[in-house]
């Protein structure tokens, strides 16, 4: 659960910032080379590559390594981690319930 | 109820109300089910009564106890009824739950094949839409991050 949430953490911060936003919506267009990235933003290239870096280390894109082209990707599926919290709870109260039924119809609590 | 941020359990469980309720309120009991095997469960308090603390602790060798809740009993009602929330620690003192506070509402009824067992787990917002107003979200985060995976799909070739 801790774990859980430091990438959650780290999702939301990389997508706390609008470049980075409109990166991912840009991405979700297709990949797209950094060059070609960096040109739609009114920052310097260094400045741009830190918000690429962020939202690498984020999960939430990949980025590729052709040649002298650097492409990046957007990872759909990290997305999803937004969502998720609400699942991760229904499974551990549905998993506890278990655990409450096999004890009382058991005969371990007859043992107690 | 907020289905985005809540939710529901229903079951039926083949034991009488007395089974239920004992195996919730006796340490003994409570640590043989409260957290998965094989990591151990050690019930530090359990004072179930409103106001009272709710402290377990995990240990996954058997030796070492690290804290797993720090939580206070809301209401109680004998056989019928215990809510207790992590949004307050057993000391009463607002705590900062991860990655979501929670209070939790569990029931129990007579049921023809035992106990009809409810529970209604409603949530604050998680941990991290607390820090998404730090870093400067103007819109409601349900809405920005529906409209960013949509927006995000859409675009899609």
């Amino acid at each position: 659960m801790a774990q859980y949430s430091a990438e959650l953490d780290d999702v939301f911060v990389a997508l706390a910032d609008p470049t980075r936003r409109g990166v991912i919506r840009r991405l979700g267009r297709g990949p797209t080379s950094v060059g070609d990235l960096a040109r739609e933003f009114p920052m310097t290239l260094p400045s741009f590559m830190k918000h690429v870096r962020t939202l690498e280390s984020s999960g939430l894109i990949s980025t590729l390594k052709s040649g002298r082209v650097r492409t990046c990707v957007l990872n759909r599926e990290r997305l999803a981690v937004l969502d998720d919290w609400l699942a991760e709870q229904r499974r551990v109260w549905e998993d506890r319930t278990d655990r409450l039924e096999s004890f009382v119809t058991g005969t371990e609590e007859n043992q107690l | 109820m907020n289905p985005d941020l809540d939710l529901t359990l229903e079951r039926v469980i083949r034991a009488p109300r007395s089974t239920v309720w004992r195996a919730w309120t006796d340490p003994a009991r409570l640590e043989k089910w409260w957290i998965p095997a094989p990591s151990r469960c050690r019930v530090d308090r359990l004072e179930v009564r409103p106001g009272g603390a709710f402290v377990t602790r995990l240990s996954d060798d058997g030796a070492d106890y690290v804290p797993h809740l720090d939580a206070a009993f809301l209401v109680v009602d004998e056989l019928e009824r215990i809510v207790f929330t992590n949004a307050i620690d057993s000391a009463w003192r607002p705590a900062a739950a991860a990655p979501v506070a929670m209070t939790a509402e569990i029931t129990l009824a007579d049921h023809p094949d035992g106990t009809l067992y409810r529970i209604v787990v409603r949530h604050g917002d998680p941990a991290a839409r607390a820090l998404h107003e730090k870093l400067g979200f103007e819109d409601g985060w349900g809405m920005v991050t529906g409209q960013l995976a949509t927006m995000a799909e859409s675009e899609a070739p």
